[in-house]
């Protein structure tokens, strides 16, 4: 982030006309984010549907996120997008740090014929059909693995995870490898443990992708207990698709209270984990 | 990808034989092991079956056509359609993200108080978290034209319009709602590169410019601005590789009324092939497959062009 400007004690600087024109601009934008988020959130505490902006529910309900939570038909994609979304994160990193790892071994034979097998994926790629019909072959259509399974592998944030890696000083494997370690060993109890600002980063791309996604699952599944909660959550929406429920709740505010749950996760995570989702883009963009 | 040296592994295998390197090396290859088998099965495998656009795939018939597919594509008015939607959509896209975001990183980099400054970027961060699914979902209710529907009932208390609008089933409306929707959920994100490049100028830059009497905004325009013209010139370059891709952005928002100004190619694949009764596979395949290889084409000329402006490429 832009460095801090150095305030010399007792020499503030007295704010000008523009400064107050800045501050009435930027108090505009903020509310344009703010105001579609904060009446989601309103809304969906709110037994009945209004169009005003509110403030506060006027009349203050939880029967939305209670039907979602004993509705099946919205708890199991839930569920689904839970685990897909923790397991799919999991493989992405292990596969991202052993490739990244290799691929920061420039001394190796073959290092750069890796280098490219894995960079004409970025360049060329079969296309959503060939894709499906491989997937199709392999059981995944209709099956939520496939979230896994495709988010799994990503060859962009592999080479972020190696641009990381090159920021730690080689002495230490050299250190290591005379201590008699082996590569794996090395892996693990060196370039891991001083990678976690790394993980952490790259771990949060994979969970917001998986987690997020809504087109894998449009083109592969149908089956409506393998589907994700961004997929009943816009199927709902969409097409109406309102499930019966013991609770008495209005179709806006189960509607609100999905699209809630839908963001939740990393709205609550987003201001603790700022750093960490900034610090990816801008190693992929400054050193790529 | 630079090359450093910061392993240490080679400086003394260099002189060993190929094979004695090899067998130094023999745990890194069992590592990539996994991550061969994982990329040759979900990327290269799909790339033998760009030769279905040479076949006609309709449920298990499979037979030799020849370009069949190709003329039949070219000929396609709808295709055509498609292809000028996703360059136009994409492109205005980008520039609009781009421009938007450049102005915000400039006024916001100008704020003196730094806590706000984290704040609104805090703030403006928000939306990119949420998924397109959720986005055209909060923004079709918002833009309903039900008794809830939250802009036309605004607007209609205000006076400011009679009846409802139904902004997302009207040819007229629907681009710019496009786009403002867009700029809503991407704008506040694209920021984060600029400000990366703000932090990196030079205060002694500033400071020589205050001596030499610049006012604000001619510090903007002399030296904020030149900074991050290389930047934004990279950001344009990288995404321009990728402007055939659009798919989801769309997907999520389109609809039947509006297919003339919102279908881009891969909606075009999508419905061909699965909201069809019999897809022809091979059909919908060279189509993927022209796709790619404009994509292609793009991209090694981005790279190129990445180049000539900051000395490597983006490959």
């Amino acid at each position: 982030m832009a460095k801090e400007k150095v305030v010399v004690p007792g020499k503030k600087k007295k704010l000008t006309l523009f400064d107050y024109i800045l501050y009435v601009v930027f108090a505009i934008l903020s509310l344009i984010i703010i105001v579609p988020i904060w009446k989601v959130l309103i809304d969906s505490f709110n037994a009945v549907g209004v169009y005003k902006f509110q403030l506060w529910p006027s009349d203050p309900t939880f029967a939305g996120y209670l039907t979602i939570f004993s509705t099946a038909k919205l708890f199991r994609p839930f569920v689904n997008s839970v685990v897909t979304t923790i397991i799919g994160t999991l493989l992405g990193l292990v596969m991202s740090t052993l490739g990244g790892y290799v691929l920061n071994q420039y001394e190796m034979p073959g290092r750069n014929i890796i280098s490219y097998f894995l960079l004409f994926t970025m360049i060329f790629s079969g296309g959503m059909i060939p894709e499906y019909l491989v997937m199709k072959r392999l059981g995944l259509v209709d099956n939520m693995w496939i979230l896994v399974v495709k988010h799994g592998m990503n060859v962009y944030n592999l080479v972020l995870m190696k641009n990381f890696f090159e920021g730690i000083p080689g002495t230490l494997y050299e250190a290591a490898k005379l201590d008699g370690c082996t590569p794996m060993q090395i892996f693990y109890k060196i370039v891991l443990p001083l990678s976690k600002a790394a993980l952490a980063s790259i771990g949060l791309m994979f969970a917001v992708t998986i987690w997020n996604d809504y087109s894998t699952v449009q083109i592969y599944i149908t089956n409506p207990t393998q589907v994700n909660f961004q997929y009943q959550l816009r199927v709902m929406i969409m097409d109406g698709d309102t499930p019966t429920t013991a609770y008495k709740v209005s179709q806006n505010t189960l509607y609100y209270a999905s699209i809630v749950c839908a963001i939740l996760p990393f709205m609550v995570a987003y201001p603790f984990l700022q750093d960490y989702f900034v610090q990816g883009v801008n190693v992929g963009a400054v050193k790529e | 990808m630079s090359k450093t040296d910061n392993n240490g592994a080679g400086s003394r295998e260099n002189k060993k034989s190929l094979k004695q390197q090899i067998f130094v090396y023999r745990g890194f290859y069992i590592m990539f092991l996994p991550v061969l088998i994982y990329v040759l099965l979900i990327y290269y495998w799909p790339m033998l079956g760009v030769r279905y656009s040479f076949y006609s795939y309709k449920l298990r018939d499979i037979h030799w056509v020849g370009l069949d597919n190709f003329t039949k594509l070219f000929g396609e008015k709808e295709f055509w359609l498609a292809f000028k939607n996703t360059l136009e959509i994409s492109i205005v896209k980008l520039l609009l993200n781009t421009f938007v975001a450049v102005i915000i990183s400039i006024f916001l980099n100008e704020m003196v108080s730094m806590f706000c400054k984290k704040f609104v970027q805090t703030i403006i961060y928000l939306p990119h978290f949420m998924s397109y699914a959720v986005v055209a979902a909060i923004f079709t209710l918002f833009l309903s034209t039900s008794s809830t529907g939250f802009v036309n009932e605004t607007l209609k208390s205000w006076g400011w319009i009679s009846s409802s609008i139904d902004f997302l089933h009207s040819k007229t409306m629907w681009r710019p709602i496009f786009y403002l929707i867009n700029l809503w959920k991407e704008t506040g994100w694209g920021t984060v590169i600029f400000f990366a490049t703000l932090s990196g100028i030079n205060p002694e830059l500033y400071e020589a410019a205050s001596i030499d009497g610049a006012t604000r905004l001619q510090k903007i325009r002399y030296v904020t601005f030149p900074a991050l013209s290389n930047t934004i010139i990279i950001v344009l370059i990288l995404n321009l590789a990728k402007v055939l891709n659009i798919f989801e952005p769309v997907f999520v928002l389109y609809n039947s009324r509006v297919l003339e100004v919102s279908d881009v190619v891969s909606t075009y694949v999508y419905r061909k092939t699965f909201l069809t009764a019999v897809p022809d596979y091979g059909y919908t395949t060279a189509v993927g497959l022209f796709k790619s290889l404009v994509g292609c084409v793009l991209m090694l000329a981005s790279n190129v062009a990445s180049k000539k402006v900051r000395g490597r490429g983006i490959l």
